[in-house]
Order: C-alpha cells, then structure tokens, then sequence
C-alpha cells in the first residue's frame, strides 16, 4: 500500500483525489495542446497575408513608374507590414536557419509564383522566431527591392488566455459536477453508518437498500443481519420476561409460607428478601418490557403524578416535598413517566434522607427536578449509571435492592418522550435530576 | 385469631374458589383462606371452574390469569356475562396494562404475585363487604361517570378533567371519590367515608380523611372561581357539590 498523508480515508475523498488529479491532468495537457494548434494556426494565418501582400506588392510595382515607387510604398504600408521600395539590395543574404526556411516554405506554399523570385529572409540577428520581427526583400523585375517589414507573433495571448479560461470554467463544471455525483454515491454508505449508530440503541433501522451494486449488497446484507439480531435479541428478552414471570409463582407460595413462620425476626427477614426478589423482576419486566407495547401518549396531569408520588413517600414516613403548581400538562405515557419519578423518588430517598421533588414549566417543556440530600455520584460516574445492569461499586451500592436498572429505565422513558435527562450533584450535597420533557 | 372469631359471629363462611393451575401454590391458599375462616374451593382449569360454580354457591373468585386452556381474562369474561360474582384476578404481571385489561373485563380487583397473606385477606373482605354491603351497585362500579365536566371511568380507575387532561389519582383518592360521586350532593360524615375509600387500599393510610379531602382537592381544582366541588360542613364530614351524571 502507498501511504500518503494527503490521502483522504474516505472513499468518496479518495475518490475526489482521483478525479481532481484526472481533470487537472486533462486541464493542463488540453491548453497546451489548445495553445500549440492555436499558435500554429495563427502563424500560418499571419504567413498567408505576408504572402498575399508579397505577390500583391510585387505586380504593383512592376507596373508604377519609377517616380511613383517610394511614394507608392508608404501610401500601402500598414501597421502591420511597412514596406519600403529602394534600388538598394538588403543586407547579404544570411545563411537561411532552420525557422527562417520553414517560413520561406510556408509563403511559398501559398503563393507558388514566388518561387522564382528571388526573395531573401531575414531577421534580427538570426533569432526569429523569437524575436518577432521578420524582414522579406523581394527583387522586382528592374532589380530594384522591395522590402517588408512586419511582425510574426508568436503567442497570441488573448485567445490563449480565453483557451485557458473556458477549459478551467469546463473543468470545474466537471469537477463540480463529478463531486456531487460521488457526493451522492457516497450518501448510502453514509446511511449505512448512520443506521449502525442507531442500532445499538436499540432501534430497527432498515437501510434503503439504493446506490452502487457493492454498496446494495452491503445495505441488503446489513438489513438481513439487523434481522437477524433483532430476533435473537427478542428471544433473549422473551425468555428473560418469562423466567421472571415464571418466579413469581415459586415467590408467592414462599411468601405464603413465610406467615407460617412462627419467629417474627426470620419471618420479617424473610419477607424483606422476597420483597427484593419481587422488586428486581418488577425492575427487569419495565426494563424489557418498555419498548414492548408501548402505551399511547395522552395528555397527562404531571403535577398529579408527582403530588400522589411524593403523598405515598411521606404516608410510607418518608421526608418528600413537592413544590409546583397544582396542575402542569404534558403529552406524554403516563404510566412510563409515573414509574420513571417513581424511581427516582425511590433513588433519592434509598441514598438520602430528603427528597424534593419540583415541576415547572419552561419554553414550551415540563422541567421535573428531583433532589436528594445523599452523598451525590462523582461526575465521571454519570454515563455509567445511567448503563443498565450498571451500580456504582461503592460501599453504598449494596444496601439497595433492585438489578441497577432504576435510572435506565427513566432514561428510557424520557427518551421516549422525545425529552432529556441530566444529572448533576447540589452544591450542598447530594444528586440533582433533570428531566425536561416536551409539554406539546 | 380476632379476625376468625368476628367471621365465625358473622354467620356461615363465605366461600372462596380459587382458580390457579399451579398446585402447591392453590394448596398454599386454601390453607391460608381456611385459617382465615373462608370456606375455600379450589379448581385448576377453567373447566373444573365451571362445574365447581354449578355446584355450590360461590362468593368471590380468586382467578389466575395465566391459565392453561382458556386463560384468566378469557374465563372473567365468561363469568361476567352470567355472574355478578366477585373476582380478584391473581397474576405474574405486575403489568399496568394487564391490570387495566382485567379491570375493563369486569374484574373487581387485580393483585400481583407475589402477594402476602395480610394483603390477599384484606383485600377478599374489603371486597365482599363492598358487595354485601351495597356501598356501590355494580353499575356504579362499571359505568363511566360525568360531573362538571370530569369524567371518570370506574373500570379503568382513570380520572379526565375538563380539559381532556389525564389526572392521576392514589387508590385512596380515587376510592374516596368514587363514594362522593355514589352519593352526590348530600352530606356524607368522615366516618363513613373513611371507611369506603379504605374499600380496596390495604396499605392502611393512618391519614386522616381531612389529609385526603385536601389532597383530592387540589388534584380535582380548576381555575374557575365557582362552587368547590367538595365542601367542608363543619362538624360533620363534606358534601360533594356536583350533579353527577351516569354514561
């Protein structure tokens, strides 16, 4: 493999590099090749004209008088080619270079009845055509000379310049063009992360199955996978959901049986025990159970939710607060939303011994705050509790029942509100919980 | 033991009929319901259910939903449609959605396993004492009921305001307005009601009826300024002010 560190990982940059380097190289060999044709073409041109006016010139003045010649040859002189009549020859004839001969041929070429002329060519110093300039003497019919002077130029730079610019105008529109056809080439591929991402949170995402034939595949195959994983994951969760129905029939005959225990300390031992038992197999049967059927949405009395919340705290001889308004709306799952403050009342007063609860509302979303005055969770804890399965490995974490699915399961619910969740510790101790949940 | 000997005072024992297909656990409560000086029958299929209800005069039922055969929810409707019996349906799930369909069917009560002695025998009285009592004829415990504009749904045990908002009540609150709205616009004293919103609520509230007035109050409050929909009538107990409409 080459490595270049300039070499985008992504198929779709790689693939630009490609075309980038592919239409430059277009670009740069068609101008010059655009230049050359040009240049020839317009010397030839500029050759043709010499030529015309040569043999134009030479029947002219063949026929003037002599008086008339000098006269003659000012009044036909343009800017272009100045010509002078004189009995003088030119300068002796230079050896004809290379270039000079080529374009003696080419004036030749088209004007064959100069070939029997004497006519000399030549140039400043030998160094056309890189140097402009260019001098023809032709002698006439009396001996007498005419001579032309005139520029060859070389490099036409307008056209080219307009050569230069219409090719780069065409390889941008290629170059545009060809990007946003990879770019769209590129999007199932895209899709196709986009969709993993999602899978692992628990959604069914079905990729599109378009694009190229590799990238089909690769989308149907992910489909079938995804499949494939959903099912195994449903019949995990069934035989999860299941057994922990399956227990509860075993843990009803024991908790029968406990009344019949005659020492009331084993009895209430016993009964705490059950109690735990029955508690993690509710936990797990909301857990798994939550995305299941889902309940519909309706519109729902927070504030009562959480008045008969923190009642039922304070009945049990619990210290919970409510402050808010007697009445706040939200459309949301009732039953979901009262088991998600359900656990995290039950949170704030399994680590503290003060639990407030607090609702308002707040652009359009109801702000649900649950306070504790317990000991708090260290900041780098946050995502990790929020984990299902997951419990802070403190000494406090084994005074509490449950399977460390509390906080997932609010979580949950409040994502299935479309809401959020934040956690947070209180300056004066203790944990702080958000839940923003959207009111319409 | 007070409890038998009030029982036993009280005239023959009511009979209960268990349905429950796991055999320990039905052996486990006919003790229980026996120590507890009920007359219990027990049956372990819908089938068996049937010819037991045929042959002797049957209570209350205890039925468990997950059945082998036509299941608990299946058998509560078939009992409804010629029975005003008394059912408590038993059940594995803790399920809201399980309890409300159980509820819907026509069953008085849902009890999740496991359950405890005190709580099974607490709420089969409270339920039989709702029956022989006549503190609410059956309709009144099915049929949705209308006041200024709430609504409530006895089956569902599920409280609508005005507004079309859902408004969640505790068991006590909502049994305490269930005996408001049994008896409308006359004077009812705390005794009385004390004892009918205790009809389903086991977990003995030692609130007082003031404390739970109060909190029903402020569940039940509207912005506008007419006559509270209970009011105090001092030295007796309250009065609830609203007509109340059936269907």
């Amino acid at each position: 493999m080459i490595h270049l560190r300039a070499w985008p990982q992504g198929l779709v940059g790689r693939a630009t590099v490609v075309l980038i380097l592919a239409v430059l190289l277009e670009f740069i060999g068609s101008s010059i090749l655009y230049e050359r044709t040009d240049l020839f073409a317009d010397r030839g041109r500029q050759m043709q004209h010499l030529a015309e006016q040569l043999v134009a010139a030479e029947r002219v003045f063949n026929e003037l008088p002599v008086k008339a010649r000098a006269h003659k040859a000012e009044t036909i002189s343009t800017r272009a080619i100045q010509v002078n009549w004189s009995y003088l020859p030119p300068m002796p004839a230079e050896p004809l270079s290379g270039p000079l001969d080529r374009a003696r041929d080419q004036i030749v070429a088209w004007e064959p009845s100069l070939a029997d002329q004497e006519m000399r060519l030549w140039s400043n110093g030998g160094r056309w055509p890189a140097d402009q300039r260019l001098k023809v003497a032709l002698k006439l019919e009396d001996g007498s000379w005419l001579h032309f002077k005139t520029r060859v130029r070389a490099g036409p730079w307008a056209l080219v310049l307009g050569g230069v610019g219409s090719a780069f105008i065409l390889a941008s529109g290629v170059l545009i063009a060809s990007s946003l056809l990879l770019r769209s080439m590129g999007a199932p591929l895209r899709n196709l992360a986009k969709a993993a991402h999602e899978i692992g949170e628990g959604r069914r995402v079905t990729v599109p199955e378009e694009g190229a034939g590799d990238v089909k595949l690769v989308a149907q195959a992910f489909n079938a996978m995804q499949g494939r994983i959903a099912e195994l994951g449903a019949a995990r969760t069934q035989a999860l959901a299941a057994v922990s129905h399956d227990l509860r029939t075993p843990l009803a005959r024991l908790r029968l049986r406990s009344s019949g225990v005659a020492d009331s300390s084993v009895r209430h031992a016993m009964e705490q025990d059950i109690d735990e038992m029955t508690a993690m197999l509710d936990s797990l049967l909301s857990y798994l159970g939550g995305r299941a059927d889902p309940e519909p949405r309706r519109r729902t009395d927070l504030a009562a939710i959480a008045m008969t919340l923190v009642d039922a705290a304070t009945d049990a001889g619990h210290e919970a607060t409510y402050v808010g308004p007697d009445h706040l709306v939200a459309e949301v799952r009732p039953v979901a939303i009262k088991r998600a403050l359900s656990n995290l009342i039950d949170n704030a007063l399994t680590y503290g011994s003060e639990a407030t609860v607090s609702l308002r509302s707040e652009n359009g979303q109801a702000v649900v705050l649950v306070e504790d005055n317990g000991p708090g969770i260290p900041e780098e804890c946050f995502a990790r509790v929020l984990e299902p399965f997951q419990r802070l490995d403190s000494a406090r974490a084994r005074n509490t029942s449950g399977l460390g699915l509390g906080l997932s399961i609010v979580q949950r619910a409040v994502e299935d509100e479309g809401g959020s969740l934040k956690l947070g510790n209180r300056e004066a101790g203790g944990l702080r919980v958000e839940m923003r949940l959207p009111q319409a | 033991m007070l409890d038998i000997q009030r029982e036993l005072a009280a005239g023959p024992p009511q009979s209960v009929l268990v349905v429950e297909d796991d055999p320990p656990l039905r052996t486990l409560l006919m003790r229980v319901l026996r120590e507890h000086g009920f007359h219990a029958l027990s049956a372990g299929s819908g089938g068996e259910m049937a010819d037991l209800m045929a042959a002797n005069p049957v209570d209350i039922v205890l039925l468990d939903v997950m059945l082998p055969g036509p299941n608990g929810f299946d058998l509560c409707r078939t009992i409804r449609r010629a029975s005003d019996v008394p059912i408590i349906m038993l059940s594995a799930r803790a399920d809201e959605a399980d309890r409300l369909v159980g509820l819907e069917l026509g069953a008085d009560d849902y009890i999740a396993k496991p359950f405890s002695t005190k709580e099974l025998v607490a709420r089969i009285r409270a339920i039989l004492r709702r029956a022989s009592g006549g503190v609410q004829e059956p309709q009144i415990r099915r049929s949705r009921l209308t006041f200024d504009g709430w609504s409530i749904d006895p089956g569902r045990r599920e409280v609508i305001s005005p507004d079309g908002v859902s408004v969640d009540l505790s068991g006590a609150e909502f049994d305490l307005l269930l005996a408001f709205v049994a008896s409308p616009q006359r004077v009812i004293g705390r005794e009385r009601l004390l004892e009918m919103s205790r009809a389903r609520t086991t977990d003995a509230s030692d609130r007082s009826i003031d404390v739970l007035v109060s909190r029903l109050r402020r569940k039940l409050s509207t912005d506008s300024q007419g006559e509270p929909l209970v009011r105090t009538v001092r030295g007796v107990g309250y009065i609830f002010t609203a007509a109340v409409q059936r269907g």
